[in-house]
């Protein structure tokens, strides 16, 4: 139990537990943010009630998904400076600015307009509804993009340089638009997209399953589909695109999601590991299976690779990650999900195509419903999964190249960290458990369908007092 | 130094300033009418005192993160060290804040509202408690080392001046609570509140001379810095200023009017935290480390004062339409 009394490492798993533990929620409501546009838009298009009904029943769960965001969300914005001061120190100028603009930019416009979005229906007139869901969908896709950018700098630093320990900027624009930053934004915003897609999915093939409201939960599902055509192997694509950027920025970390120990030179094909069991002590893998010559094709799309594959050996234990199994088996996990996903779309549009998901007959598809309901907790498996590869294939490094995690933490005795680490593991295991019960809560309630279209400008809705307001100037039938 | 290195740091120190006074006024009231609910004696007037946070304790909250995010960004020094000085009431306060936070959501869809209405309120005792250790570790001072690196003890926030300095803040807290659910509610409700307004104006008025005698007392540096001109004519005017708006807040308790008592609270807040501000000032970490020596490169305090301080009006401004989109009385949820 060495560990318990080395802040560095006492620091590293509180930061692992408190960004794995906050990713379950965002990844959710950032992701359902655009569905629930989505719906709202089919709503005030077509005045189809179900839909209205919809972004009712939806924005229950998006609530409870997002208090437990914003609260386990605080620890990060403190943790730097709490557990990682060095760090804070020294690249502040660059790293706190970019999470300063996050605040100012994205998370305060979320919030603000999340009232009016969750409780204003009858506050404020339809079109300021409308883009109230939409600027809390692009606060919170807003901040994805800078918790991307801030990342991608610590993969890929960009636009200044170390002097004396301290990062000095010399030109901002260089170092947010780092070489990383752009795909793997992309990257993680289609996931959060599609992890919240199939958990919309997943749900509604669990009511159809259950013949409950299977018509109205088929609208759902087949919004769902519609949209999961294009960005199911969009994703695979591009997380095709940040292998590739790995494998010219940071050798070291493709070596470890590949368990290569030695080397492949240039000019000759390279096996692609399907299986193995790395051993990180003898620096080689107890047992594998290859595909012979398949990396080379996913690597450069050719029989012979032109740059040669460096293997773990090539670099010092002290100078290239550890936990190889680790790292490997996440992004074999990770990608894994990623072909199922797009595999289970194929599959669900073919059966769409054949008549198969129509009225009636989606009730009869009981295997593919299956399949849904089973794919609906994946997309946060993959999305942390990923995030290991990420964080964990990064070290020794915390400023990959630059900065060493072990020389960024705060010298804090380790009973401090100890005592946050274990109040917040404590906390966190229990707000699982309980924001779990509560989500199955909310769907085995259902959805209210007796819910009538808001009347804006009539009676109050959440039984406060309302100044008078202008007449609802909408169709008579939209009023109901 | 060139005019723009002192100008620069003092412009982030004020806009902080700002971040901070939201912060303390909205989640202020947010984090009273926490503290309060506990001791409410229905389960009607417990929804209603969360229902009237509903849509704002979420933005209320952000201001901390964009204090804290800016702080990182303009003085990335103060940042890890003032949060090393004081680890133990920061985890306290977020523990606290995620606790209440979480009791929102968690309440809606509980069958035994209780629970979570207790987790709320002492969720919301527990952030003010924590935040006012580190008020209070902000007049103890901070110690340092020759880098500006935290060289003190990790209880060293724990005193019995930061303790009346906690309570106080929460007596703060308390009252501006009090005044916002005057404004916000009727009846019989109302009428309670009237009752812990001026309770907690007079417990925030005892402690509040207890810090302003014994602030001088006790600091050397606070004593030349109070008694010499001009400043003491600041640091005399505000205590007379403070004692005119206590004076008005009493009255208005005592006339049963509904929205002043919030205004002579949030001023009575202005007035105070003017003050800490010229005590601070121009240090960031009290008592030896100013904004010059903490401040991150020119170049970076340009760059996010060009996005953020133009953004700063925008943020105000869908702020107060949320407020004015929720105007009017809360009277239950059901």
């Amino acid at each position: 139990m060495q560990f318990l009394s080395d802040t560095v490492t006492l620091s590293r798993i509180q930061f692992a537990l408190t960004a794995i533990f906050h990713m379950l929620w965002p990844v959710l409501t950032t992701g359902m943010a655009i569905y629930l546009i989505v719906i709202e838009a089919l709503w005030l298009k077509t005045r189809n009630l179900d839909y209205y009904r919809h972004a009712r029943f939806w924005s229950k769960l998006y609530v409870l998904n997002f208090g437990i965001g914003v609260a386990t969300g605080l620890p990060m914005a403190f943790q730097f400076g709490l557990n990682w001061a060095p760090f804070s120190e020294s690249v502040g100028d660059f790293f706190g600015t970019v999470l300063g603009f996050e605040g100012t930019m994205a998370f305060m416009l979320e919030a603000s307009f999340l009232g009016i979005m969750l409780f204003g229906w009858e506050r404020v007139p339809p079109v300021i509804h409308f883009i109230s869901t939409i600027l809390v969908a692009f606060g919170a896709n807003l901040s994805t993009f800078w918790i991307l950018s801030a990342n991608s700098w610590l993969q890929t630093p960009a636009g200044g340089q170390f002097i004396n320990g301290k990062f000095v900027v010399q030109d901002y624009f260089q170092a947010i638009a780092n070489p990383f930053m752009v795909n793997s934004f992309l990257h993680m915003f289609f996931a959060t997209l599609e992890t919240s897609l199939f958990v919309i999915g997943g749900i509604s093939a669990w009511y159809v399953l259950q013949q409950r409201h299977a018509e109205f939960f088929a609208k759902s599902f087949k919004v769902v589909l519609v949209v999961l055509i294009a960005i199911a192997p969009l994703q695979i694509f591009l997380g095709h695109l940040s292998a590739e950027q790995v494998y010219h920025y940071q050798p070291a970390k493709l070596a470890a999601m590949e368990a290569q120990w030695e080397t492949i030179p240039a000019g000759t094909p390279a096996d692609w590991s399907l299986l193995a069991i790395p051993n990180d002590r003898a620096q080689r893998n107890d047992w594998e299976v290859k595909v012979p010559g398949a990396l080379s094709y996913i690597l450069e799309l050719k029989p012979t690779l032109d740059q040669p594959v460096k293997g773990l050996n090539e670099w010092e234990p002290a100078n290239r990650p550890h936990m190889i199994g680790l790292i490997y088996y996440s992004f074999r996990i990770m990608s894994g999900i990623g072909i199922f996903f797009a595999a289970l779309m194929s599959v669900s549009v073919i059966q769409w195509l054949r008549g198969k998901l129509t009225g009636e007959a989606i009730i009869q598809e009981k295997w593919l419903m299956r399949g849904w309901i089973f794919a609906a907790p994946l997309g946060y498996l993959a999305v942390e999964t990923g995030w290991i590869v990420r964080c964990v294939g990064r070290q020794p490094w915390i400023v990959y190249g630059q900065m060493r995690t072990v020389d960024s933490a705060s010298h804090i005795p380790p009973g401090e960290v100890l005592f946050s680490l274990v109040g917040l593991g404590s906390m966190y295991s229990v707000l699982l458990v309980v924001t779990l019960f509560f989500a199955s809560r909310i769907i085995r309630k259902g959805p209210n369908l007796e819910i009538p279209a808001p009347v804006f400008g009539g009676q109050p809705a959440l039984g406060l007092e309302l100044a008078q307001h202008q007449q609802d100037s909408r169709p008579v039938e939209a009023q109901q | 130094m060139e005019p723009l290195q002192y100008f620069l740091p003092q412009v982030w120190f004020f806009i902080l300033g700002l971040f901070l006074f939201l912060y303390v006024l909205l989640d202020g009231f947010d984090l009273g009418v926490g503290i309060l609910s506990l001791t409410a004696s229905s389960e009607e007037r417990r929804s209603i005192l969360m229902t009237s946070l509903g849509n704002v304790w979420d933005a209320n909250e952000t201001w901390l993160v964009l204090m804290g995010g800016s702080l990182f960004g303009a003085f990335p020094l103060a940042y890890a060290t003032i949060l090393n000085a004081l680890y133990l009431p920061a985890v306290i306060m977020v523990v606290g804040l995620i606790l209440r936070a979480v009791s929102f959501e968690f309440r809606e869809n509980a069958d035994n509202k209780l629970v979570w209405n207790i987790t709320f309120g002492v969720g919301s005792f527990l952030a003010a408690l924590g935040q006012g250790f580190a008020l209070g570790s902000v007049f103890e001072g901070i110690k340092v080392d020759a880098a500006g690196h935290f060289a003190g003890g990790i209880w060293d926030w724990l005193t019995w001046r930061s303790i009346i300095v906690a309570l106080t803040l929460i007596q703060g807290y308390v009252l501006i609570g009090s005044s916002y659910l005057i404004l916000k509610t009727s009846g019989e409700l109302q009428n309670t509140h009237y009752k812990t307004a001026t309770i907690a104006t007079w417990t925030t008025l005892a402690g509040a001379v207890f810090i302003t005698v014994t602030t001088p007392l006790l600091s050397g540096q606070a004593r030349a810095l109070l008694f010499t001109s001009p400043m003491v004519f600041i640091f005399g005017s505000i205590p007379l200023l403070g004692i005119l708006l206590i004076w008005l807040l009493l009255q208005s308790l005592k006339n049963r009017e509904e929205n002043t008592p919030l205004i002579w609270t949030f001023l009575l807040f202005s007035v105070s935290f003017i003050g800490l501000g010229f005590i601070i000032f121009p240090n960031i970490i009290p008592p030896s480390i100013t904004i010059y020596q903490a401040a991150s490169s020119l170049s970076s305090l340009v760059f996010m004062l060009s996005f953020i301080g133009f953004l700063i009006p925008i943020v105000l401004a869908y702020n107060v339409y949320n407020y004015v989109v929720f105007r009017g009385k809360v009277v239950g949820d059901s």
